[in-house]
C-alpha cells in the first residue's frame, strides 16, 4: 500500500504494490550479498511470509514557537529495509529522526522500534537502535579508540567484545591508522565515519543515520553503503536521510520524501519514483525549480 | 575604502546592540567603566598640573608606561576574538597598504580607544603650563594615540594567528595564569614599600629606568621637557616615534603574512591505548569516569579550572596579609578554599558536553551513572587534598588541634558541594564556554540564568557546610571539643549531602534528559 499526495493539487492517489524484503539467511557469507544487485527481488508469491515493523512512525507532530516543523508524519519501516528520506533543506528530517530516537521530545505522536514505544519504554527501545545525529557534537577530546569504547561501555557491551568490535570496525571503516588520534583532529569525513561506527558497535537491530554521507569521499561511501547492505541482508534495518537523490536511489529499498514536515511520497523505490528518476520526482513534488532568469548582469563579466 | 571599512566598524558596532539583553548590559558595563576609568584618570593628570614636577614626572612616566603595557598585552591574555582579522579581507582584493590604514582607522572606535584617546588629551593639560612642554606634550598625545592602537592591533592579530588552534589555546591559559602567579610576590613586594614617606623616591627611580623604554620614552619626553631637560627629551621623543615606525612596520608584515595564511596547521600527537579507560573498571560509571578524568586532563577550559584553583587561596592570602591579618591563622585558609572551588567547578558540567550528551541519552545512561560517574574523579582528586592538605595546614598553623576541624570542614564542602553541583548541573545548566573555544571567552548564548545558578550553587555549598564551620570557629574560641564536634558534622553533613544530592540530581536527570540535549542546542 503506497499513497502519494501531489503537493500541488493535493490529489490522493492510491496504488497497491506487494512490497517484500531480502531476509536472507546467508548473512555471514561476506561475498554472496555485496555481489548481488541492489535491488534484486524475488517473485512475490514465493516469499509471502508476514514481515516485522522495524520502525513505525504515527502522527509525530512538533512546532518549534510558532513554526511547524513536522506536521505529522505517519511512517512504517519493514525490517531489513535500507529506507531513504530525502527532502530539502528545512524539510523536518532531522527533527523527525531526533524525535525517533528519542533526543527531541515529540508535541504529538508515537513512534515504535520493534513494537517497544520510544517515549514510553526508552530504555528497552534504545537497546534496539543505533543513532548517527547530524550536527551534535562528539566526545571529541576522547581518541578515535576510546570513543568507540567508550558508546560500547555505555551500551552494556564487555570489555572483550568493545576491543575486537574496536578493531573490527575500524579496520571496516579504514580507520585503523586513526584510533590512536584526538577525534577533534579528525577531518569532517573521519568523524562521520567514527560515529557511524559508533552507532553500530552494540549490534543494533535498527540504524538511523542523519546524512551519513556529507561529507565522505566516494571511496569511504561505497565501503559504508556496503556495509549497510551486508547488515540490511542479515535483517538489520537502517533508517537514512539524505539529500543526494542518486545515491539514495541507487542504495535505498524504500524512500519517503518530506517536505515542509509532511510526507509527500512514501514506498517502495521503484513506485515513488513512478517511472522518472527520484530527482526528477523529488523536484516536481517539492514545487518544482526556481527559474533562473533575472540574472544577465551575471554573464557579462566584470573585467 | 578606509571609509567603507570605518563604516563597516561603525555597523558591527551598532548591531552589537541589537543582540541579546545580557550582551547589550555587558556593552554598557564596558562603555561606563571606560568612560569612569577616563574620568578618573583625566582629573588626576588635570591635578597633576598643579602638583610638583619632582611628583608628577615620575607619577606620569610610571603609570603611562602601565597602560601601554596593558594596551599590548590585554588582547593576547583576553584571546580576543579579533572583528576585523585581517584574514576576512583577504578575497576581496583590497591592497595591503589601504588595508593596513583602514582597519587601524576602524580601530579608534572602540571603548579602549576612545579612553586612550582622552588620557593623551589630558596629559596635553599635565604639562601645558610649562611653554617649553606643550609642543612635546601635544607631539606625545597623537604618539600615545597611535603607538596603544598599533601595539593592541599587534597583539589582537598575534592571538588570532598563534591562539587558533586548540593545544596553543591551552598554552595560552597556562602562560596567563602562570603570568596571574609571577605577579603576585611582585604586588607583595610592592605592598612592604612605605609609600607616605619613599613612594616619590621609589617612582623616581623607577621613571628614570621605564623612561628609557619604548612604553614609556612618550610620557616621558614631555615630563623630561617639563623639567627642563631639553636632550633628554628630544631622545626620549626620537625612541617613542622609531617606537611607532617600527610598530607600523610589524603590523605591515604581520598583515601581509595573515592574508596568505590560512590558519595555522598543527601536528596532530598520537594517545596510545585507552588510557583511563583501562584503568577503570569497565561499567557505565566507570566510563564515564574515565571520560571525565580526560577531559579534566586534555581539555582547556577543565585544566583552566584546576590551574585557578591553587591560585584563588594565593590571592586571598595576599589580600589579606596586605589588610593585616596574621599569616599563622591564614594557613587555614588554602584547603578549605581550594574545596569550595574544586566542588563548585563542576556545578554545570553537563554545559561542557555541550551537545555530546546525545551519547548518554542514546545510550539511555542512567541519572545516577552519569552523576557517579561525573563526581567521582573529583572525589578521587578531592579526598587527598582533605586529607594532606589538611595535615600541612595544620603543621604550619602550629596546633594539631585545629587538624580535626580542618578536616571537618574541607570534607564538609567538597562533599556537599559535589551533591550540591550534582543537583544544580542536571535541573539548571546554563550556557557555558564551548568545547574547542578558548577558556576565557564569553559563552556565545548569552542565558539570565547564569549568574543566579552560579550564586546558588557557591553560596548553598557554604551554607550546607555552615555548621561544621560554625563549630569549627567556636573550637578556636572555647576549646578543643568543638574541633572534634566539627569533624563529626562535617563528615556527616558531608557524606549525607552527598548521598542525597547524586540521588536527587539522579531523579531530576532521568526526568529532563531530553531539556538537557535541548537546552546544549541553545548553547
Amino acid at each position: 500500500m503506497l499513497s502519494f499526495r501531489d503537493a500541488r493539487t493535493d490529489r490522493f492517489a492510491t496504488i497497491d504494490t506487494v512490497s517484500d524484503v531480502d531476509q536472507s539467511p546467508d548473512a555471514d557469507a561476506p561475498i554472496t550479498v555485496a555481489s548481488r544487485k541492489p535491488r534484486a527481488r524475488k517473485p512475490a508469491a514465493a516469499r509471502q511470509k508476514p514481515k516485522e515493523v522495524a520502525l513505525s512512525i504515527r502522527g509525530l507532530v512538533k512546532r518549534f514557537d510558532s513554526r511547524i516543523a513536522v506536521a505529522g508524519i505517519d511512517l512504517e519501516v519493514p525490517a531489513g529495509t535500507l529506507y531513504g528520506i530525502v527532502g530539502p533543506n528545512g524539510a523536518g528530517k532531522t527533527t523527525t529522526l531526533s524525535m525517533v530516537t528519542g533526543l527531541l521530545k515529540p508535541d504529538a505522536g508515537s513512534v515504535a522500534v520493534h513494537g517497544t514505544d520510544v517515549w514510553t519504554d526508552p530504555v528497552a527501545a534504545k537497546r534496539k537502535f543505533g543513532v548517527l545525529p547530524d550536527q551534535l557534537r562528539l566526545f571529541d577530546r576522547l581518541t578515535g579508540g576510546q570513543l568507540l569504547y567508550y558508546s560500547g561501555v555505555l551500551r552494556g557491551l564487555d570489555k572483550d567484545s568493545v576491543r575486537t568490535r574496536s578493531a573490527d570496525l575500524a579496520a571496516a571503516f579504514g580507520l585503523e591508522d586513526s584510533l590512536d588520534r584526538l577525534v577533534a583532529d579528525y577531518s569532517a569525513g573521519m568523524c562521520k565515519k567514527i560515529a557511524i561506527a559508533a552507532a553500530m558497535i552494540h549490534s543494533p537491530r535498527l540504524l538511523v543515520l542523519d546524512e551519513p554521507f556529507e561529507s565522505v569521499d566516494p571511496v569511504s561511501t561505497a565501503n559504508i553503503i556496503e556495509i549497510l547492505k551486508r547488515y540490511a541482508a542479515a535483517g538489520g534495518t537502517v533508517v537514512l536521510s539524505s539529500h543526494t537523490m542518486n545515491l539514495i536511489e541507487r542504495v535505498c529499498d524504500s524512500v519517503a520524501i518530506i517536505v515542509n514536515g509532511s510526507v509527500l511520497a512514501q514506498g517502495q523505490m521503484s513506485d515513488v519514483r513512478a517511472g522518472s528518476t527520484l530527482e526528477a520526482r523529488f523536484v516536481e513534488l517539492a514545487g518544482g525549480r526556481r527559474a533562473a532568469e533575472g540574472l544577465e548582469w551575471l554573464h557579462k563579466f566584470s573585467d | 575604502m578606509v571609509a567603507q571599512i570605518l563604516r563597516l566598524k561603525l555597523d558591527l558596532l551598532a548591531n552589537s546592540f541589537r543582540s541579546t539583553p545580557w550582551q547589550v548590559v555587558g556593552l554598557v558595563l564596558a562603555l561606563l567603566y571606560g568612560i569612569g576609568t577616563a574620568v578618573f584618570v583625566t582629573a588626576s593628570l588635570i591635578a597633576l598640573r598643579f602638583a610638583d614636577i619632582e611628583v608628577s614626572r615620575p607619577v606620569v612616566i610610571v603609570f603611562g608606561s602601565l597602560v601601554l603595557v596593558v594596551f599590548a598585552l590585554l588582547p593576547l591574555a583576553a584571546g580576543a576574538d579579533d572583528i576585523l582579522d585581517p584574514r576576512r579581507f583577504s578575497l576581496y582584493g583590497i591592497s595591503n597598504n589601504v588595508l593596513a590604514a583602514g582597519i587601524g582607522v576602524a580601530s579608534l572606535l572602540s571603548v579602549p580607544a576612545v579612553v586612550i584617546t582622552v588620557i593623551a588629551t589630558a596629559q596635553i593639560a599635565t604639562w601645558g603650563s610649562d611653554p617649553r612642554a606643550v609642543s612635546f606634550a601635544v607631539l606625545a598625545a597623537v604618539l600615545i594615540i597611535v603607538t596603544c592602537l598599533l601595539s593592541a592591533r599587534i597583539s589582537t592579530t598575534l592571538a588570532t594567528f598563534l591562539l587558533s588552534t586548540r593545544r596553543s589555546r591551552v598554552i595560552s591559559a597556562v602562560v596567563g595564569i602562570v603570568m596571574l602567579i609571577a605577579l603576585s610576590p611582585f604586588i607583595s613586594l610592592l605592598t612592604r614599600v612605605n609609600w607616605e614617606q619613599d613612594g616619590i623616591a621609589v617612582l623616581t627611580r623607577m621613571a628614570d629606568v621605564v623612561g628609557w623604554t619604548p612604553f614609556g620614552a612618550v610620557w616621558a619626553a614631555p615630563a623630561d621637557a617639563a623639567a627642563g631637560l631639553q636632550s633628554s627629551a628630544i631622545a626620549k621623543l626620537a625612541i617613542a616615534i622609531l617606537w611607532v615606525l617600527a610598530l607600523f612596520a610589524v603590523w605591515r608584515i604581520l598583515l601581509a603574512t595573515a592574508l596568505v595564511t590560512p590558519g595555522r596547521r598543527v601536528q596532530t600527537k598520537k594517545y596510545l591505548g585507552l588510557g583511563w579507560f583501562d584503568r577503570l573498571p569497565r561499567t557505565p560509571i566507570g566510563a564515564i569516569a574515565a571520560r571525565s578524568i580526560t577531559y579534566w586532563t586534555r581539555d582547556a577550559r577543565y585544566i583552566t579550572s584546576l590551574a585557578i584553583i591553587p591560585v584563588i587561596p594565593v590571592l586571598m592570602i595576599v589580600a589579606f596579609m596586605i589588610a593585616g591579618l596574621p599569616l599563622q591563622s591564614l594557613a587555614l585558609l588554602p584547603v578549605p578554599v581550594m574545596c569550595l572551588f574544586l566542588s563548585w567547578s563542576v556545578h554545570n558540567d553537563v554545559s561542557f558536553d555541550n551537545t555530546a550528551i546525545w551519547l548518554h541519552l542514546a545510550s539511555s545512561t542512567t541519572g545516577r551513572q552519569d552523576r557517579w560517574g561525573r563526581i567521582l574523579p573529583v572525589l578521587f582528586l578531592g579526598m587527598p587534598l582533605v586529607l594532606g592538605g589538611s595535615f600541612i595546614s595544620a603543621a604550619l598553623y602550629g596546633d594539631w588541634m585545629a587538624l580535626p576541624s580542618l578536616i571537618g570542614v574541607s570534607a564538609a564542602i567538597l562533599l556537599a558541594g559535589l551533591g550540591l553541583s550534582s543537583v544544580m548541573s542536571a535541573s539548571f545548566p546554563y550556557p557555558a564556554v564551548r568545547p574547542g573555544d578558548s577558556p576565557f571567552s564569553q559563552p556565545q548564548a548569552g542565558g539570565s540564568s547564569a549568574g543566579l545558578v552560579q550564586g546558588i550553587s557557591f553560596f548553598g555549598i557554604l551554607l550546607l557546610a555552615g555548621p561544621a564551620i560554625a563549630a569549627a570557629a567556636l573550637g578556636f574560641m572555647y576549646g578543643d571539643i568543638w574541633h572534634v564536634v566539627s569533624l563529626g558534622l562535617g563528615v556527616a553533613i558531608g557524606v549525607g549531602s552527598l548521598v542525597l544530592g547524586v540521588r536527587i540530581g539522579a531523579i531530576a536527570y532521568d526526568r529532563h534528559s531530553a531539556d538537557l540535549l535541548a537546552a546544549a542546542l541553545k548553547n
